[in-house]
């Protein structure tokens, strides 16, 4: 008893402490334990894999892949550029130089149980970049549908 | 039993080594879960076995109870009373390996660490250490009992 009330104690205080309840329903969106954190813009959010391919096939979009370089390697989005969020540090300032502020970006990684998209597409505004949106369905629903891959 | 390994099993430094080791390992387990119950609660997601309104409740509450009956043990706290949940809990992990193991259900247990997007342990592995755990956590408990023990803040 003792633990369970130090748990919600700590839990209540602490800058990194969950609600009592998380979004863990796939039809909704991301799931996560903090769905209300800054950290997950559902306004960013394609939430439907065909409208995805509607932009894609505009062809003015950047498609960005925050999965690790060796899930980039092993198959991405066709055209889709890497920007892991596990190494984002050594890679954003190349991206930086070689991206203007004004380029649409899509983002995203392994579907809705993933949130380096959200991440990576947070930086990106932090950063400057306007048009940046997150395809949550990510690669593995992309590679199901059989639209284009690499 | 010969004679010379159950003076080995009653000897109280060994039960007060097994105690500290289980103890420890618990509290170094639950240091990560403290500092990341967001990323916790995701893996408790992945065991593919609790319903949704109770992930972020078990991602709050067990890294405590891993931390505070860890401590209990191995400061001499309700010794016995502590190896009795940290014994309970590790049957439940091996029923939740085995259950995942069984149907085929790839999962990262965060018993240690937050590897979200890759698997560290096979589930044999896991399953072998907390066979390990279990087993001291019983001799601790079993063999606590009605005799000296180095290191009791209580009576049991």
């Amino acid at each position: 008893m003792l633990a369970v009330f130090i748990a919600f104690i700590v839990n209540k205080i602490s800058p990194v402490g969950i609600p009592l309840v998380g979004q863990w329903d796939l039809e909704k969106g991301i799931v996560h334990a903090s769905p209300d954190s800054a950290d997950f813009n559902e306004r960013l959010e394609i939430d439907n894999i065909e409208v995805a391919k509607l932009i894609y096939d505009d062809a003015n979009t950047l498609f960005v892949d925050a999965r690790s370089e060796m899930d980039y390697e092993a198959g991405h989005v066709k055209g889709a550029i890497s920007l892991p969020m596990n190494d984002v540090d050594a890679n954003i300032e190349d991206f930086i130089n070689r991206y203007p502020p004004e380029q649409a970006i899509v983002t995203y990684c392994s579907g809705r149980t993933c949130e380096d998209s959200h991440h990576v597409a947070q930086l990106l505004l932090d950063l400057g970049y306007e048009q940046v949106n997150i395809m949550i369905d990510g690669f593995q629903t992309w590679q199901e549908k059989g639209f284009p891959v690499d | 039993m010969t004679n010379s390994a159950k003076r080995l099993l009653r000897n109280p430094w060994l039960e007060l080594a097994a105690r500290v080791m289980l103890g420890a390992t618990f509290i170094y387990a639950s240091y990560h879960k403290i500092i990341a119950p967001a990323e916790f609660a995701k893996l408790i997601y992945g065991y593919d076995l609790f319903p949704p309104e109770t992930i972020n409740l078990i991602a709050i509450i067990v890294p405590f109870v891993e931390l505070i009956t860890g401590i209990a043990l191995i400061i001499g706290f309700y010794p016995q009373s502590a190896a009795l949940i940290l014994n309970a809990m590790l049957v439940f992990f091996i029923l939740i390996i085995s259950i995942n193991r069984i149907r085929g259900h790839e999962f990262d247990c965060g018993c240690f660490s937050m590897q979200t997007d890759r698997l560290d342990d096979s589930p044999g592995y896991m399953l072998g250490r907390n066979l390990l755990l279990l087993t001291m956590g019983i001799y601790s408990m079993w063999y606590g009992l009605g005799r000296a023990r180095l290191f009791v803040l209580t009576k049991q």
